[in-house]
């Protein structure tokens, strides 16, 4: 983009955020695990999601709980980008940015708040955070829901596993979830931890 | 899950259109500060009236919006009233004769000049210089042909 259309765009968002059009700002920020699309609402971010631009679902249901008005606003996400470089850097260990679950249902809500308590460098299981979340039969379905984190990193949900110790799933694939555990705790083997005896 | 075309949002838009829509206000008004206004006011009424009124057809809309902006901030200022007397930067091509190009284009009669620039200078379809318009294909394709008559006839 040449520096006049980026002046004018810069303009543009100023006036859109002052009248309120702008609900929610999103930029591609690089990172280790190569490029993430970032969307912050009015109630903090709304989606961290691995590659360059959303799914449709994705922003279906951002575009269902806040309308059109998503505008490309670095400024608005660049809290987020900075604390997901001190986090990759090694200099956090605990995000202080807020999180938006609105568009979540309750089940989710609940399994991501408890999935956010297992701290940086420690690890879980579903069926723990499915009995955290009060639905302790729902180790399955906790799966699934962790699976559709749209926030992850940070919402942790590398950090929980499946039951006999192995990685389990992760929506930006084993790798990713192997180097953030490795990120954190240094020790992961290439195929996951053994299963418990 | 909603249809594809429910997905498109002001970012989608403005991240399609944005360079071509502040080319064609800086070749209308020739002057960075004017386009940056008309280009801002463009995409702020496409917000304020969401959403388009055609799917499918967002880019013509866009410059039906863009060009009532120009003639809208022509009038405004007074010294300026009709599309004929907009000013136009050259068009951003190669080309020995640039100069005479955007003289002949200059003194074009009301309608032509627009016809002319959004179908020869920004590429539209003919359906979309019409909407853009607010004429009838059939009027927007005899406005560009009496258009390119005159450049020829002005460039020999």
């Amino acid at each position: 983009m040449n520096v006049q259309l980026a002046d004018a765009r810069e303009h543009l968002l100023a006036r859109a955020r002052r009248e309120g059009l702008e609900t929610v700002g999103y930029r591609v920020v690089d990172s280790p695990l190569g490029p993430l699309w970032i969307a912050v609402g009015p109630k903090g971010v709304l989606a961290i999601h691995y590659g360059g631009e959303p799914s449709a679902a994705e922003l279906a249901r951002i575009v269902r709980t806040y309308g059109p008005g998503l505008l490309p606003d670095a400024r608005r996400v660049d809290p987020v980008a900075r604390e997901l470089d001190q986090y990759f850097g090694g200099t956090r260990r605990r995000f202080d940015i807020a999180v938006d679950l609105t568009p979540l249902t309750e089940f989710q809500r609940r399994i991501l708040s408890a999935t956010a308590r297992v701290a940086f460098g420690e690890v879980s299981t579903y069926a723990k955070v499915a009995t955290q979340a009060g639905s302790e039969r729902a180790s399955r379905a906790a799966g699934q829901a962790l699976g559709a984190n749209p926030i992850p990193i940070v919402v942790p949900c590398h950090r929980i596993l499946a039951s006999d110790g192995t990685l389990g799933g992760y929506a930006g694939g084993l790798d990713a979830k192997r180097r953030l555990l490795g990120l954190e705790r240094r020790e992961v083997p290439a195929g996951g931890w053994p299963k418990r005896s | 899950m909603c249809e594809m075309a429910d997905l498109l949002t002001f970012g989608a838009l403005l991240e399609r259109h944005e360079k071509e829509i502040f080319a064609y206000a800086l070749r209308l008004v020739g002057d960075r500060d004017d386009a940056d206004d008309v280009y801002q006011e463009t995409f702020l009424a496409a917000f304020r009236a969401w959403p388009p009124p055609r799917r499918g057809q967002e880019r013509a809309w866009l410059y039906r919006i863009a060009t009532n902006k120009v003639i809208d901030r022509a009038r405004r200022r007074k010294h300026l009233v009709r599309m004929s007397d907009l000013r136009l930067a050259a068009p951003e091509r190669d080309g020995v004769s640039l100069a005479d190009l955007a003289a002949a284009i200059k003194v074009l009669p009301e309608g032509q000049r627009a016809a002319f620039v959004l179908r020869k200078v920004e590429g539209l379809a003919y359906a979309e210089v019409a909407q853009a318009l607010e004429c009838s294909e059939d009027a927007a394709r005899q406005r560009v042909a009496e258009a390119m008559k005159k450049v020829r006839e002005a460039m020999r």
